[in-house]
């Protein structure tokens, strides 16, 4: 609540005065809503209280406790983090190559391709015809191409013959993998983020539109100066999703880059398989893995939140 | 500067199998520095002949020139008009200085510089200079249309298109608009053609006014020449407030026989209807005169109905038969003076005067005869 910061009468009201204030309000309502509230929040949160505490104990502590009750003194450990950050940092560092491109190639082409759909003037039945064939692809499931996606990059396009002068440079050609799911991920994150943008422009004034054109810019400068610049809360929107879908997608990591021992091996292969074993689960160093792969998609909602609230309202 | 030229523009829509006729061959001319007024109710295409004009609809046929080019396949951007919307459509994402540079730099290659002078000079012009590195969403809504104005003015193009620019804002704000709307037409000289629904704008403002019904133009004169010489019964009725009175009559010898009353016409007038008998006859508020007693032909004893003070002057609602329901029985609205008490029920005696009368073709509309402009002006010179 940004109460305080709004209040322009100079009032004076301390926290324990308001607070008072807000018991004093309080009716049996309010208070059987505020515990059932509490109650859920409690219900949401337990499985990741549970993940945080169990990715802290030691492997005796793991035995003696509940799950989510927290490691005493005795049973409280760091190890596991700290195996943990040392398995996944390359697989960190090999997940960004591919889900920063990816994800805004794929937002930015598609805003573009949403615009070319909304704002210019052509025949209706085509635009129609384009936008379906688009949003059709947005329900083909990944299991239904992997055959023809490994197939395509096995047989048409051999990236790894056509990339050579990269790899006379001395990266490793297993990168291959990464530049084919940047481009594997850009072609099936464009149907969602078409129909994303489109549905934003379609909001758009067609007024404030029109009155650029009459101002003398082509349709590229309208693009660059009205409509690009005003997209930025949908762009939130398509970056978290994207960002989202692309970094914890394993599918495709498999198939393309199929070894966890690969130099260019991504963080969900790593985290696949981290902690398991012969001997059976290391659930800590699971649960420490699990919460540091999520830390990058858990800093984009926060760097892009309030741009997100405002595009999903529009 | 240059003058408009449109040459019987027509424009269809497509509707299902339904061709749907927007705007049926309009033919007008704008001379340079013109105030153009296109005045109509909704739906009467004159939006979209403003946007024919702007290029944002195609031109089903007919040319629209401009000067001696003709620019019906000119895209928009390449016009040299520019255009001031209803809703402003000002740039939400920039200050009102970029809104105002944004079409200088898309559509000249100024320097920088120069843009920015010519930018100030607007805002002088305006009296906005304040708001200049503000954003539309800080703006009140009298001053985003100051800049939506002053965006159009800026770029001093051959045209100004306004499309009812002033329907947003409050009555008193907009009187004052129109005053300074005006001015500014007048002295920046550009070709202006102003779209609105309201006929106080349209009465006021314009050098000419065209009045527009279901995608016909009806007339295009000037305010006063459309008011008091309506080409036909809609204009007669569009313009003016409250509206004209209209009687169904038929010519029968030298009388005009309406349901409540009859009333004798001059052969000067018969000689203007020549052999049409089904009329309608129409009478502006004003012209409708309360004598003391009955003294002529073409004076009735009336019931006051209903009286509206305006302050200024009282609208009343006379009837012909006093025992009749007031729905359905002939009403003659008439104004008067606001100081003259009168009230509801009281009897008085109407003259309509017969120099004032306006006769219309009952089935095609068309006015056979209307009162005279001298007349008109006469009338207005002895009050």
């Amino acid at each position: 609540m940004k109460d305080d910061t709004l209040r322009t009468d100079g009032g004076t009201a301390t926290i324990t005065d308001r607070l008072r204030r807000n018991v004093e309000q309080m009716t049996i309502e309010d208070a059987g809503l505020y515990v059932v509230l509490l109650l859920a929040a409690g219900f949401y949160l337990v499985p990741i209280e549970s993940g945080l505490v169990t990715s802290i104990k030691t492997g005796t502590a793991i035995v003696q406790t509940a799950p989510f009750a927290p490691p005493g003194p005795s049973g409280f450990t760091l190890a596991k983090w700290q195996a943990a950050v040392e398995a996944l940092l390359r697989g960190m560092g090999n997940s960004m190559l591919y889900a920063v491109p990816a994800t805004i190639i794929s937002a930015f082409v598609g805003s573009i391709t949403a615009y070319g759909l909304t704002i210019p003037d052509w025949k209706q039945s085509y635009k129609a015809l384009v936008l379906a064939l688009i949003i059709a692809g947005i329900f083909i499931p990944y299991q239904a191409v992997l055959v023809p996606l490994t197939q395509f990059w096995s047989q048409w396009a051999q990236l790894t013959d056509l990339l050579s002068f990269v790899w006379a440079l001395g990266i490793p050609d297993d990168y291959v993998g990464i530049v084919e799911l940047v481009v594997t991920h850009v072609a099936y994150g464009i149907p969602i983020c078409t129909l994303l943008f489109r549905t934003y422009y379609k909001t758009m004034s067609e007024e404030m539109i029109e009155s650029a054109r009459l101002d003398g810019a082509t349709l590229r400068r309208v693009y660059r100066r009205i409509v690009f610049p005003l997209s930025g809360p949908m762009f939130a929107v398509v970056l978290i999703y994207q960002f989202t879908q692309i970094w914890n997608d394993l599918l495709f990591t498999l198939v393309l880059v199929s070894t966890e021992s690969s130099p260019a091996a991504p963080v969900v292969l790593i985290l696949a398989g981290l902690g398991t074993s012969m001997e059976g689960q290391d659930f800590a160093l699971r649960m420490a893995g699990a919460f540091f792969a999520a830390l990058p998609t858990l800093a984009v909602y926060i760097f892009f939140g309030d741009e997100f609230a405002e595009g999903v309202a529009a | 500067m240059a003058t408009l030229e449109l040459d019987s523009i027509t424009k269809t829509f497509q509707d299902g199998d339904d061709e749907i006729v927007a705007v049926d061959d309009i033919s007008m001319s704008i001379d340079d520095g013109e105030f153009l007024v296109v005045v109509g109710p909704s739906g009467c295409g004159k939006s979209t002949t403003l946007r024919m004009i702007a290029g944002l609809e195609t031109i089903t046929s007919g040319t629209i020139s401009l000067g001696d080019r003709v620019i019906n396949d000119v895209p928009s951007q390449e016009r040299d008009i520019a255009m001031v919307f209803q809703s402003y459509a000002l740039y939400p994402h920039m200050t009102v200085r970029q809104n105002m540079s944004f079409g200088l730099e898309e559509s000249t290659d100024l320097p920088d510089d120069e843009i920015s002078r010519m930018v100030s000079e607007t805002a002088d012009l305006l009296d906005i200079p304040s708001l200049l590195d503000r954003k539309p969403s800080d703006l009140s809504g009298g001053q985003q249309q100051r800049v939506a104005l002053g965006r159009a003015i800026v770029r001093d193009p051959e045209v100004f298109l306004m499309d009812e620019p002033l329907s947003n804002l409050d009555a008193k704000l907009r009187a004052q608009m129109r005053t300074e709307l005006q001015r500014l037409q007048d002295d920046l000289g550009v070709t202006t053609v102003y779209v609105t629904h309201d006929q106080t704008e349209a009465m006021t403002m314009g050098d000419r006014i065209a009045i527009l019904d279901g995608g016909e133009l009806q007339q295009i004169a000037t305010p006063l020449e459309c008011y008091h010489e309506p080409a036909n019964q809609f204009v007669a009725s569009f313009l003016g407030e409250p509206s004209m009175n209209f009687f169904d009559v038929t010519l029968e010898g030298d009388r005009l026989v309406g349901d409540a009353f009859e009333y004798p016409v001059g052969a000067e007038i018969r000689d203007d209807v020549g052999d049409v008998t089904d009329l309608v006859l129409g009478i502006r508020p004003e012209s409708v005169e309360l004598v003391e007693a009955a003294g002529g032909d073409h004076d009735f004893e009336m019931t006051v109905d209903v009286v509206e003070p305006m302050g200024d002057e009282n609208t009343l609602y006379l009837q012909f038969d006093p025992d009749a329901d007031s729905e359905g029985a002939a009403t003659l609205v008439a104004t008067t003076d606001g100081l003259t008490p009168v009230s509801s029920g009281e009897a008085v005696v109407a003259r309509i005067p017969e120099e004032a009368i306006h006769l219309f073709d009952r089935n095609t509309g068309e006015a056979l005869h209307n009162r005279s402009m001298e007349e008109a002006a006469q009338q207005i010179d002895l009050s």
